[in-house]
C-alpha cells in the first residue's frame, strides 16, 4: 500500500473516532452529588447502593447517562457538608441529594445551589426552611412512637428504659427522641432512665450502651432510635436476652443476629436502600421527565422479627448487599 | 541570578507558594470544565471565581485560628482547645443574640462581633493564666479545657442548633457586588488576621519576645523578659483568632452548635506545622500558616476535583503533612551546612 493509502486509512480511522465520539458526547449526562452525613455508616454505604442502581436502571431507560457523586465527609460535620454543596454546584452538578447533619448549618448552601440553578432534595434528614424542592424519608415522631410501642409490647408495658439518640444535633433524631418520649407517657409502668447521645460510630454506640448498662445494671429495656450499636458484635455477647430487650430503628445485614438471638426482638428498618433509589428517581421525574414531586415522600418502616427474618435477608440480598449470612437467607 | 528574583526564591513562603500554585496547575489541566448554567459557557472546574472562592472560604477558618495557634507553637507551647473555643464563642453568641433580638442590624453585628472576641480573649487569658500559674504543661492545660469549654457549649445550649440572625449573615455573605454566591468576606478577614498577625510577630517588639521564649526560655529568662506575661499574652491572642474564627464561621453558615468545630484543633495545628512551625519553638510564621490552611484545604479539593477515591482522604492528607514536614527539615539541615561552609 502506497503513502496515500495508508493516509487515507489513518484518515477515515480518525474520521470513525470523531463521529463515534460525538455520538458518545451527545449522550446526555445528569451528574447527582450525594451527600450523606459521614461515610462510615452502613445505612448510607446502603442508599449509595440505591442510588447508583437507580442511577443505572433509569440510565438506560431514559437514554441519558446518570452519574452519583458521592461527597459524603467521612466523619459528621455540617459545615464540611455545606461546603461540599458549594463545591458541587461549582464544579457543575445537576441536582443534589443531601441528609443534612444540622439543617440550620447547611440552609445557606442549600439556598445558593437553588439560587444558581441546581434543584436540591433531601432525604433522611431534611432542612425544612430551606429551598429544597422535595424531601424522602421516615415520619420522625411516628417511628419514635413505634418504637416505643413495640418496646412496651415486650416489657409488658412495665420496667426501666433508656435511649440511645446518636447525635443530638440532628433534628430528625431529636423528633425520633421526642416521640418515643410522648408514647412511653402512655405506659404508667414504664420509666425512662436517661436519653443517651454519642458519636455515631458501631463501636462509640456500643461502649455507651455498655457504660449506660453500668451504671444502671437494672435496665431492662432499650430504645435505640438508630441502629449503632447493633452493627458491632459486641452487645451480642454483653446483653443477656433475658434481661433486657432492645426495639431499634435499622435492620441491615449486621444487626440480625440480634433478631435471631432475642436481643432485639424487633427491628424496624428503614429501607435505607431506597433513600438513594427513591430519591434518584425524584430527581429524574423532576430534571428530566419534567414532572411534578411532591414536597413530602414518606417512607413507611418494616417491621423485622423471628418471623420475617428470611424474607427480609432476602429482600436486603436483592438490593445488592453482600453480607447477608447465607443462614438467614435460607429462612423460610 | 537578579537579587530581587534571588530574594523571591529565598523567602521563607516561595516553597509553600510553589507548591500551591503546583497543585493549583495541575487542578486546572485535570479538574475538566462543564457548561455553566448561567451563562452557557465552558467553566473550567478548579480554574474559576466561584471554586477559589471557595476554596478560601473553607481554608479561612482554619486559617484564622491558625495564626493565633502558630504563635502559641512559636512560644513553645500547644493550644489544642481553639476548636472549642470556636463552639462556645458562637453558640453563646448566637444564644445572646436569640435572646435579646435587637431590631438593628448593626447593633446586632456589632453586639456579636464584641461577644466572639470578648469570650475567645477570656477563654485565652484562662488557658494562658493556667499554663503560668500552675506550670502544668500546656499539652494538658489546653486538651483538658477544650472538654470544658466544649462542655460549657453543650450545657449551655442544650445541645440545641441555634439560628443566628440574618443580619449577620448578610454581613459575612456579602457579595460586594459581584454575581451572586461569591461571598470574598470570610477570605478577606483571613487575609486582614494573616497580615496583622505577621505584623506583630515580625515588626514588634512583642513579637520578637515570642521567638525569644520558644527559641530559648532560659536564656529569655536571663535577659529579663517577662516570660509569664508574655506566654499569657500568647495564649489570649490564640483565643482571640479562635473567636473572630467563630463570629466568620457561625455567621456565614448561620446556625451554631456546641458541635461545631469538633477536631478542627488538629487541623490548625496541622496548617501552622505544614507552614514550618516547629512544635520545638521558636519557628514559624504567620503567613505560612495561612498558606499551610490552604494548602490542606487545597489537597482536599484535589482528591474531589481529581476524582480519587475520597475514603483515602485522611491517608493523602496525613502523609502530605509528613512529607512537608521532613523536607521543611531537610531543607533547615542543608542550609545549617550550607552557613556552616561558608
Amino acid at each position: 500500500m502506497n503513502r496515500l493509502g495508508k493516509a487515507f486509512i489513518v484518515l477515515g480511522c480518525v474520521a470513525v473516532l470523531a463521529v463515534a465520539s460525538s455520538f458518545a458526547q451527545a449522550k446526555k449526562t445528569i451528574k447527582i452529588a450525594l451527600i450523606a452525613k459521614n461515610s462510615t455508616n452502613p445505612v448510607f454505604l446502603a442508599a449509595r447502593t440505591g442510588a447508583e442502581a437507580a442511577a443505572k436502571e433509569l440510565s438506560a431507560k431514559h437514554g441519558i447517562d446518570i452519574v452519583i457523586d458521592w461527597r459524603t465527609p467521612p466523619t459528621e460535620d455540617a459545615q464540611v457538608q455545606a461546603q461540599r454543596i458549594a463545591q458541587a454546584v461549582n464544579e457543575g452538578d445537576d441536582a443534589i441529594l443531601v441528609s443534612c447533619s444540622e439543617a440550620g448549618k447547611v440552609t445557606g448552601a442549600i439556598n445558593d445551589a437553588v439560587a444558581r440553578g441546581v434543584p436540591v432534595m433531601t432525604f433522611d434528614s431534611d432542612a425544612p426552611q430551606s429551598k429544597r424542592f422535595a424531601f424522602y424519608g421516615v415520619d420522625d415522631l411516628r417511628t419514635g412512637e413505634q418504637v416505643m410501642s413495640e418496646l412496651a409490647k415486650q416489657l409488658g408495658g412495665k420496667g426501666k428504659i433508656a435511649i440511645l439518640a446518636g447525635n443530638q444535633n440532628a433534628p430528625n433524631l431529636r423528633r425520633r427522641v421526642d416521640g418515643l418520649k410522648k408514647e412511653a407517657a402512655k405506659y404508667p409502668g414504664i420509666q425512662i432512665v436517661g436519653v443517651f447521645n454519642h458519636i455515631e460510630t458501631p463501636q462509640d454506640a456500643a461502649a455507651e450502651v455498655l457504660r449506660v448498662m453500668n451504671a444502671y445494671p437494672d435496665i431492662n429495656g432499650w430504645g435505640f432510635i438508630g441502629g449503632w450499636p447493633l452493627f458491632t458484635k459486641t452487645l451480642l455477647t454483653d446483653l443477656d436476652p433475658n434481661k433486657v430487650k432492645v426495639v431499634s430503628v435499622d435492620a441491615l445485614s449486621a444487626e440480625l443476629p440480634y433478631v435471631e438471638k432475642g436481643i432485639a426482638p424487633v427491628l424496624l428498618a428503614q429501607s435505607t436502600y431506597l433513600w438513594g433509589y427513591v430519591s434518584v428517581e425524584k430527581i429524574i421525574d423532576k430534571l428530566v421527565l419534567k414532572k411534578d414531586v411532591p414536597e413530602i415522600t414518606r417512607m413507611d418502616l418494616v417491621r423485622v422479627s423471628k418471623e420475617n427474618l428470611g424474607t427480609w435477608a432476602r429482600q436486603l440480598k436483592a438490593w445488592g448487599f453482600t453480607d447477608v449470612p447465607e443462614e438467614y437467607l435460607k429462612l423460610p | 541570578m537578579h537579587p530581587t528574583i534571588r530574594r523571591v526564591f529565598n523567602a521563607q513562603q516561595s516553597g509553600l507558594i510553589l507548591v500551591i500554585l503546583l497543585l493549583g496547575a495541575i487542578l486546572t489541566v485535570f479538574a475538566g470544565s462543564h457548561v455553566d448554567r448561567m451563562t452557557g459557557r465552558s467553566v473550567n472546574n478548579f480554574l474559576n471565581f466561584h471554586t477559589l472562592t471557595q476554596t478560601a472560604t473553607d481554608a479561612s477558618f482554619f486559617a484564622i485560628m491558625a495564626v493565633g495557634a502558630t504563635m502559641v507553637i512559636i512560644s513553645g507551647g500547644i493550644d489544642l482547645s481553639v476548636g472549642s473555643i470556636y463552639a462556645l464563642a458562637g453558640t453563646t453568641m448566637a444564644m445572646a443574640l436569640r435572646s435579646w433580638q435587637f431590631s438593628n442590624p448593626f447593633v446586632t453585628v456589632l453586639v456579636a462581633l464584641m461577644l466572639c472576641l470578648g469570650i475567645g480573649l477570656l477563654c485565652g487569658l484562662a488557658n494562658g493564666v493556667m499554663v503560668v500559674g500552675l506550670r502544668v504543661h500546656p499539652f494538658i492545660i489546653t486538651l483538658g479545657m477544650m472538654w470544658v469549654f466544649r462542655g460549657i457549649a453543650f450545657v449551655m445550649s442544650k445541645a440545641e442548633s441555634i439560628l443566628v440572625p440574618d443580619a449577620l449573615t448578610s454581613v459575612v455573605k456579602t457579595t460586594f457586588g459581584s454575581s451572586s454566591a461569591l461571598y470574598p468576606l470570610p477570605m478577606l478577614v483571613m487575609i486582614a488576621v494573616t497580615a496583622l498577625g505577621a505584623i506583630y510577630l515580625s515588626r514588634t517588639v512583642m513579637g520578637r519576645h515570642i521567638y525569644a521564649i520558644g527559641g530559648n526560655s532560659e536564656a529569655s529568662r536571663y535577659s529579663g523578659l517577662r516570660l509569664g506575661r508574655i506566654l499569657i499574652g500568647v495564649y489570649a491572642l490564640s483565643g482571640l483568632t479562635a473567636g473572630i474564627a467563630a463570629f466568620v464561621g457561625i455567621s456565614y453558615y448561620g446556625s451554631a452548635t456546641c458541635g461545631d468545630a469538633t477536631g478542627y484543633e488538629l487541623y490548625v495545628i496541622a496548617s501552622a506545622v505544614v507552614g514550618g512551625a516547629s512544635l520545638s519553638g521558636g519557628k514559624g510564621s504567620a503567613i505560612n500558616a495561612m498558606l499551610g490552611a490552604v494548602l490542606i484545604v487545597l489537597i482536599r479539593q484535589a482528591i474531589r476535583q481529581l476524582h480519587f477515591d475520597q475514603n483515602y482522604e485522611w491517608i493523602i492528607i496525613g502523609s502530605a503533612i509528613v512529607i512537608a514536614v521532613v523536607l521543611d527539615q531537610l531543607n533547615t539541615r542543608l542550609t545549617a551546612k550550607r552557613l556552616a561552609k561558608g
